[in-house]
């Protein structure tokens, strides 16, 4: 399942391992299922056509496992009306459907937005994030997560995900399914091919993964766009970036004149895992976002 | 340093950040001959600017035992030359590990009322710019530091390491004039 949320500095245990075992439980899941069927001796189409089923069901209870995993509720309009106001005048304005509206209540600032289609969708904030933004940087957010509904990226990261499952599965156990093929196995002459199927397919599921981060990066990148269209402020939507991220936080308030006898500040450069974690993430980064924005915000004056 | 030179121009136009034509530059005094030397040599080369250099300039010293030379000038390129110049006096005489940072000072005429002044601060320890926005109650105005560097980052060798950040408080760039 794909949610698209905004990164945060502090880790929310519960929301995060609620996420793990959701996630855990599915992956299980399926390998179970599916190993069972290619022992069995399903042939591997049979099986690649499983589990694309099975991940059109996981979209399409999306909602639900998302819902649930964050522990976000739907709100009505007597519950929260300035957020359902807010909503409603963006969506107004732009031809866009009204999602149904969560809130997450935890103190960490943070937004998402889920859906099948964009006719039923969710748009989930927490309650941290009404506190800590002002009513423009609150707007901009939500463009943001209504342009990911109105470009379905949901959508388009779990199909980028099927085909790549699809695959995956194809190549692992259409291999396999001529090794177990019902009649046991073959012996000896088959590991050596066996070891090497493995291998391509550890390598085809880490290419795939690391190629479905980056559609996710630039999917970001779109929303980020899109959703500055929308409201015609990018640069509120910068100034919430950088308030979710916490990145103002790790700004000193001692005096340079204080610290310069400590020479190993600028000696030793800070070891900064930047390029690595950048490949494995669904966001890029803060910075690269805000810049952008920015650039928007000077084009648009 | 140079690169400010073309970088305040983006400054201007996508921030309306105005350079004001103060700057400063500050290094760390020690006793001694040598020091003091160097010292003479710097306000013989301050005292004979005109009319080469179209600056004015004030020395001080801080609390913490850090001289200060203050320029102010219309150009730019006066004040990068007059700044450096200093620069290269110091490190020629030997105290380049005294030298700590040169400041630049700009002016956001978009509020209304009081004018709002803004800081580039470049650290010669690290050979990096970063942004110092300070607020009236000695603290930083985060938000407008990270426009400043989404502003210029790619255009001047800039700090990305935020928690090197280090403000400069209580900046001698009073008006020279």
């Amino acid at each position: 399942m794909f949610t698209k949320k905004q990164p945060w500095q502090k880790r929310d245990t519960g929301l995060t391992a609620r996420m793990i075992i959701s996630f855990a439980v599915l992956t299980i899941i399926y390998i179970i299922f599916l190993s069972v069927l290619a022992y069995v001796g399903v042939s591997a189409i049979a099986i690649a056509v499983i589990a694309g089923i099975m991940i059109l069901a996981q979209w399409y209870f999306s909602d639900k496992i998302v819902l649930w995993s964050t522990g976000a509720k739907v709100v009505s309009r007597e519950q929260f009306p300035e957020l359902h106001d807010l909503i409603e005048r963006i969506v107004a304005r732009n031809n866009l459907s009204k999602p149904r509206v969560a809130v997450i209540n935890t103190r960490i600032p943070n937004a998402f937005a889920t859906g099948k289609t964009p006719r039923s969708s969710i748009v989930a904030v927490t309650t941290g994030l009404m506190d800590q933004l002002d009513a423009e940087e609150l707007e901009g957010v939500i463009a943001h997560e209504l342009a990911h509904i109105k470009n379905r990226d949901v959508l388009v990261l779990t199909l980028a995900s099927l085909f790549s499952m699809m695959a995956w599965y194809l190549m692992r156990f259409g291999m396999f399914g001529g090794m177990y093929g019902g009649q046991g196995r073959r012996g000896n002459e088959g590991s050596g091919a066996m070891l090497l199927i493995l291998l391509v397919a550890i390598i085809t599921w880490i290419v795939s993964f690391l190629i479905i981060r980056a559609i996710s990066r630039y999917r970001e990148y779109v929303a980020d766009r899109d959703g500055a269209l929308i409201t015609g402020k990018p640069s509120k939507l910068a100034s919430a970036l950088l308030k979710i991220s916490g990145t103002m936080k790790r700004i000193p308030t001692r005096d340079l004149r204080e610290v310069e006898g400590m020479n190993a500040f600028f000696i030793i450069p800070a070891i900064s895992g930047d390029a690595l974690t950048s490949l494995f993430s669904t966001h890029p980064p803060v910075a690269q976002r805000v810049k952008k924005l920015m650039e928007m915000e000077a084009a648009m004056s | 340093m140079f690169s400010l030179s073309s970088a305040y121009v983006t400054l201007e136009v996508k921030l309306g950040l105005k350079v004001t034509g103060r700057c400063a530059l500050t290094f760390k005094t020690v006793s001694g001959t040598f020091f003091y030397q160097m010292e003479q040599d710097i306000r013989q080369f301050l005292g004979n600017l005109q009319p080469e250099f179209n600056l004015i300039w004030r020395t001080s010293t801080d609390s913490y035992g850090y001289m200060w030379i203050v320029f102010e000038g219309k150009r730019i390129e006066d004040l990068l030359a007059g700044l450096t110049t200093v620069g290269d006096i110091v490190e020629e005489r030997g105290f380049s590990d005294q030298l700590l940072a040169a400041v630049f000072e700009f002016s956001s005429e978009r509020e209304e009322g009081r004018r709002k002044l803004q800081y580039l601060i470049y650290n010669y320890k690290r050979n990096k710019f970063y942004p110092f926005v300070p607020t009236a109650e000695k603290a930083i105005d985060a938000e407008q530091q990270m426009k400043m560097m989404a502003t210029i980052a790619e255009e001047i060798p800039f700090e990305r390491d935020m928690t090197l950040w280090y403000p400069l408080w209580d900046l001698p760039l009073r008006s020279l004039g």
